[in-house]
């Protein structure tokens, strides 16, 4: 029987998923100039994987007996950045991300089914934050 | 020169053009968020020892994902270092900001409650949003007058009273039912003067 505690990492899980979404999406439509020919693609494949995990994670909560819940507060500001600018921001919740889902694996010692899910998002999670560090490199 | 500031909806009376007022709003060095984010890793440093991402985002109740990014900005100003442990420092600025915000934000609160009235929870909503817009002129201002206050004079004691009675404190009502006719009546009878 899942724990509140456990219930409680996975809509944290689930919040960072959802918001990660959002700023991909805010961050592939507010790119111009010839920045947005470069990254604009990459940051919609962000927006729609982040999507995916946030999706696999709800269900996860439904199959642990669960119901989702959402708690986000976000507010996005128009700002103009470039795409060097918009990856170092998706590398800092990419990673943030990543954090959370290592912390939540080291609490989920012991329920198998839900480590291996952990584990999983893990490996998924650093591609993406090991991608978007070679992409900043000169 | 008194003119009006259309972003802040403040009178100002001061030698700074005040029409000039809400552009300084909009390039003050550190946004809402920025200033929650430097008090909370100085109280966090101050309980626990220790301020992580996740502290900060826990403290603020936001994601890890939000944390990161304004701290990502202020480690980019030099106000947050992280160390390879993951774990923030405040750098000398960083900590003088965040303290100055505590600051104004206890001077504010208690202007707000013992010189005007205003209620506890909500001084410390009108509080959250000025603590770190405040100047420190205008701050320095509002601990002169508490210190006055403080000193408890037959002076100060009798100002306190008078006001009192002449606007007892009444419970808040909250923003949509709150009764402005004294405010715009007061405001419009400035106007006609001017």
């Amino acid at each position: 029987m899942a724990t509140p505690e456990t219930f409680n990492d996975l809509n944290q899980l689930f919040a960072e998923e959802v918001e990660a979404a959002l700023r991909y999406l805010h961050l592939a439509v507010t790119i111009k100039g010839l920045d947005r020919l470069i990254i604009r693609d990459k940051l919609i494949e962000g927006m729609q994987e982040t999507l995916e995990h946030a999706q696999k994670i709800a269900e996860r909560i439904v199959q642990m007996g669960g119901i989702p819940s959402l708690d986000i507060n976000v507010h996005l500001a128009p700002e103009k950045l470039t795409a060097r600018e918009a990856l170092s921001s998706a590398l800092a919740f990419e990673q943030a991300a990543l954090d959370a889902y290592v912390e939540a694996l080291e609490r989920a010692k012991g329920d198998l089914v839900l480590e291996e899910f952990l584990r999983a998002q893990v490996a998924l999670e650093s591609e993406h934050v090991t991608e978007i560090s070679l992409l900043l490199e000169d | 020169m008194d003119r009006w500031c259309a972003r802040c909806s403040f009178r100002e009376a001061t030698a700074l053009d005040s029409s000039d007022t809400w552009k300084e709003f909009d390039q003050n060095p550190l946004t809402h968020s920025a200033a929650h984010h430097l008090v909370a890793i100085l109280d966090l440093l101050v309980d626990l020892g220790y301020a992580r991402v996740s502290d900060v985002a826990s403290q603020l109740k936001i994601t890890r994902g939000s944390a990161s990014i304004t701290l990502k900005r202020l480690k980019e100003r030099g106000l947050v270092a992280e160390d390879r442990n993951k774990f923030l420092k405040l750098s000398d600025e960083g900590e003088r900001i965040a303290r100055s915000i505590q600051a104004k934000k206890y001077v504010m609160k208690q202007l707000f409650t013992r010189l005007l009235g205003v209620e506890d929870a909500q001084a410390d909503v009108d509080t959250c949003k000025i603590e770190h817009l405040v100047s420190a002129g205008t701050a320095e201002r509002a601990t002169r007058l508490l210190q006055f206050l403080d000193a408890r004079s037959p002076a100060a004691l009798a100002f306190l009273e008078a006001f009192r009675r002449f606007a007892p404190p009444s419970p808040a009502k909250g923003e949509k039912h709150a009764d402005e006719s004294n405010l715009f009546r007061y405001f419009q009878a400035a106007q006609e003067q001017d």
